[in-house]
C-alpha cells in the first residue's frame, strides 16, 4: 500500500477530485469556511497525515499541478493588456491605495509583534508576509530572517485572503469591485488574486496588478524599514 | 489553443532567459507576465493569438495553487513554537492591510 500511495498520479489524482467535490460543495454552502481551496488542502494534509505520507512524496505529484503556475502568470500580463483602460482612468487612486497598504502591512506587522515582545527574527521573516512567495523569500533573505518561516505564512497569508478576504470587506463596507481586487492582491498576492478573478475579471486585474505593485513597493520599503526600527 | 499556449509557453522561456541572463532577484515567469504585456501594447502580437489558452490558465489558477498549500505541513513545527504571536500579528496586519487599501481605493476612485 505504502509503495502505491508513492504513486506520483494518486495525489494529482486526489488533488483533482477534492478540488472538485470542494467546488461542489462550496456551490450549495457558500460559506468562507467551505471556500474550495481550504477544503482541499485541509483533506489533502490530513490524507497524508493519516496515510503517513510525506510532502516530498505527495509533491512528486503535486508538482505537475503547481507547475502550471509558471505559465498562468503569464497569463496575468494578457488580462492585464485586455483591461487596460478600465485602469487607466484610475491609475493614481490605485497606485496611492497599494503603496500605503503595502507599507501598512508592514508597519502593523513589526508594530503587533513588537507589542508582544516576539523574537526580532519573526520580524525579519514576516515582514514581507503580503507579496508573492519568490519575492518575499528573497526580502526574508536580504534582511536576515528565516525564509522556511516565511514561505509558510506567505501561503497561509494567501489562503486566509482568498477565503475570508471577500467576506470581511463587505462586513466592512466596502462594496467597489476595483477595490476590493486591489486589495486582495496587496494584501494577500496570487492566492487571493484567484479568488479576485473568480468574483469578476476587473477585481482580477485590479488585484493581479496590485500583487506586482505591492511585490515591488515591499521589496524596496522592507529594509528601509527594519534598518529604522533596528538601528 | 495549441497555438496560444505555445506563444505562451514562448514568453516564459523569454522571462526564464532574461532572469538567467541578467541574474535579477524577479521570478522568470513575473519578466514573463511584463514582456507578454508589452509585446501586446506594441503589437508584436495579437491579443486573438493568445487569448484562448490565457484565458484557461487562469480560470484554474486556484487549484494550481493547492500543492503549496499542501506544502504547510512541513512548516508546521516552526510555526508552532511562536503560533500565538504569529497567528495574531498575521491576522491583524492582514485584516489591516486589506482594509486600508480597499478603503483608499474606494474613495479616491472616479466612479
Amino acid at each position: 500500500m505504502k509503495t502505491f500511495l508513492s504513486l506520483p498520479v494518486v495525489w494529482v489524482f486526489l488533488t483533482l477530485a477534492i478540488y472538485f467535490l470542494a467546488q461542489g460543495i462550496h456551490k450549495k454552502v457558500k460559506w468562507a469556511l467551505t471556500t474550495p481551496i481550504l477544503v482541499t488542502i485541509f483533506v489533502l494534509i490530513l490524507l497524508l497525515s493519516v496515510f503517513d505520507v510525506d510532502f516530498e512524496t505527495y509533491d512528486s505529484g503535486g508538482k505537475f499541478l503547481s507547475f502550471f503556475l509558471g505559465p498562468s502568470v503569464v497569463a496575468l500580463g494578457v488580462l492585464f493588456y485586455e483591461k487596460l483602460d478600465e485602469i487607466k482612468s484610475n491609475l493614481l487612486p490605485f497606485c496611492i491605495a497599494v503603496f500605503v497598504g503595502g507599507i501598512g502591512s508592514i508597519l502593523s506587522l513589526i508594530f503587533i509583534l513588537m507589542a508582544l515582545k516576539a523574537p526580532e527574527v519573526l520580524m525579519r521573516s514576516l515582514a514581507p508576509k503580503s507579496v508573492t512567495t519568490p519575492i518575499a523569500i528573497e526580502i526574508a533573505k536580504s534582511v536576515g530572517g528565516v525564509p522556511s518561516i516565511t514561505a509558510g505564512i506567505v501561503i497561509a497569508v494567501g489562503i486566509f485572503g482568498n477565503a475570508f478576504g471577500i467576506y470581511i470587506l463587505k462586513f466592512l463596507g466596502i462594496t467597489s469591485k476595483t477595490a476590493i481586487g486591489t486589495a486582495l492582491g496587496t494584501a494577500s498576492h496570487g492566492i487571493g488574486t484567484a479568488r479576485a478573478l473568480e468574483e469578476s475579471e476587473l477585481s482580477g486585474v485590479y488585484s493581479g496588478l496590485a500583487l506586482c505593485v505591492n511585490g515591488l513597493v515591499t521589496a524596496i520599503v522592507t529594509p528601509l524599514v527594519i534598518d529604522w526600527i533596528f538601528a | 489553443m495549441l497555438k496560444s499556449l505555445t506563444i505562451i509557453f514562448l514568453f516564459l522561456i523569454l522571462g526564464e532567459f532574461v532572469n538567467y541572463i541578467f541574474k535579477v532577484p524577479i521570478a522568470g515567469n513575473i519578466i514573463g507576465m511584463v514582456l507578454i504585456f508589452l509585446a501586446l501594447k506594441f503589437k508584436l502580437i495579437k491579443l486573438e493569438m493568445v487569448k484562448p489558452a490565457s484565458d484557461k490558465l487562469l480560470k484554474y489558477l486556484v487549484l494550481f495553487f493547492v500543492p503549496y498549500g499542501v506544502g504547510l505541513m512541513v512548516h508546521f513545527e516552526t510555526i508552532k513554537a511562536h503560533w500565538f504571536s504569529i497567528g495574531l500579528a498575521v491576522l491583524g496586519s492582514t485584516i489591516l492591510t486589506l482594509y486600508l487599501t480597499a478603503f483608499i481605493q474606494e474613495k479616491l476612485q472616479k466612479k
